[in-house]
């Protein structure tokens, strides 16, 4: 591999990732009972806390979405991204393990289906597994090309060379 | 010779040794920012959620006890019937288990409770789901509860447009005998919105999450076939 092109692979998959959350964030913002309601449809936590997770989700998927476009501390970013996709992806899997018949609402949406519809928890659980790849990514190889990150700390010290 | 690249190397370690601290410091700093955006991001959820809280809500006439929907029917039995009048499978619902479900009411046998929930306001400009519903709850000020909720199925608008104007609703209320200055005005005023915002959070208190929800004396009929539904309804009475 390249390692010059590191960065620049760097770079999509940063934006590829903040793509994820920016556009999860806004498809939930705009109805947030809405967004309580497909938190509450897996069953896992009491109804108030469910509403609150509800309203908090989709301000932070922007927050991330944003961060991730900035390229500003990636690597706590894509952590943060990485422990969430890795709680959606438990709750996917604990709802399909139990029999509900839910729309994950990862991209707005949620809630109960309707009789006859089957859930899509495989393909959903997939894709979730792709976008931890991308966060995956992101730990390991934080820097990466057109980031604030690198414009505030410099190039890393070891390649410095006299 | 050695001694001077000695002190050369020796004061690029020292370099090096300033410019990774000055480096780790404001990777420190960095982090510290972008968590701090990420809790105002979670505190402005939260605070947006609780300027929406705790609204005091006026149920209409003709509501359980709760306030969480409308009694049709005094029958034995109890149907509890959670709807959104913008959705697609509610209105398939009505055709397919309205008539059966009137000749129940009319049979004295089922007590209905309609829940007119809006579940769906993301799919329409106009928070038509909200609006239906609290116009609802003006046809059941004005008696027609029941007639006012198949004419609104019956013109249901499709999922991702405006939904009906709040004329088009009085039209329709006017078309099922409701008075056009009253009910007009309880429909413009949206006197029932918290009523609907009271039975749509406690429908999903009670783990309905999807519409339409049939349940039989608390037993979800998950294939609300006519058939299913007064199985479900003969197997309760006895």
């Amino acid at each position: 591999m390249n390692w010059k092109l590191l960065p620049w692979f760097g770079l999509a998959v940063r934006l590829g990732l903040a793509a994820v959350w920016l556009y999860a964030g806004a498809s939930k913002v705009g109805d947030l009972a809405a967004s309580g309601r497909a938190v509450h449809a897996y069953q896992v936590l009491p109804y108030d806390v469910s509403v609150v997770v509800g309203a908090v989700l989709p301000f932070v998927e922007l927050a991330l979405g944003v961060l991730l476009l900035l390229g500003l501390a990636t690597r706590l970013v894509a952590g943060v991204s990485g422990a969430l996709l890795v709680v959606f992806i438990a709750g996917i899997v604990s709802a399909w393990s139990r029999g509900l018949a839910i729309d994950c609402g990862c991209f707005g949406t949620g809630g109960q289906l309707p009789a006859g519809q089957s859930p899509s928890y495989f393909p959903e659980v997939l894709r979730d597994l792709g976008f931890l790849a991308l966060a995956g990514f992101l730990l390991i190889w934080p820097r990466t090309a057109v980031s604030v990150d690198g414009a505030l700390t410099g190039e890393p010290v070891e390649d410095e060379d006299e | 010779m050695s001694s001077r690249k000695g002190r050369k190397d020796a004061a690029r370690v020292v370099r090096e040794h300033l410019a990774r601290e000055r480096r780790r410091k404001r990777t420190l700093w960095i982090s510290i920012g972008a968590v701090a955006v990420l809790v105002v991001a979670g505190l402005i959820g939260w605070s947006a959620l609780s300027s929406q809280g705790s609204r005091e809500f006026t149920a209409p006439p003709g509501a359980t006890g709760d306030g969480t929907g409308i009694v049709v029917g005094n029958g034995p039995v109890t149907i509890d019937i959670y709807e959104d009048y913008l959705c697609p499978a509610c209105k398939q619902f009505e055709q397919t288990s309205g008539a059966t479900i009137d000749k129940l009411i009319n049979d004295g046998k089922v007590r209905v409770v309609y829940h007119p929930v809006a579940y769906l306001n993301r799919f329409s400009s106009t928070e038509y789901s909200t609006r239906a519903s609290a116009a609802s709850g003006c046809a059941a000020e004005g008696g027609e509860f029941h007639a006012f909720g198949k004419a609104l199925f019956d013109k249901q608008p499709p999922e991702n447009s405006a939904g009906l104007s709040n004329d088009e609703l009085i039209d329709i209320g006017a078309e099922v005998g409701l008075n056009r200055d009253s009910f007009g005005a309880c429909v413009r005023d949206g006197k029932f919105k918290p009523w609907t915002a009271h039975v749509s959070e406690e429908a999903t208190r009670a783990k309905v999450t999807g519409t339409p929800t049939v349940l039989v004396n608390g037993q979800q009929v998950r294939e609300w076939t006519p058939e299913n539904i007064t199985a479900a309804v003969e197997a309760a009475g006895r």
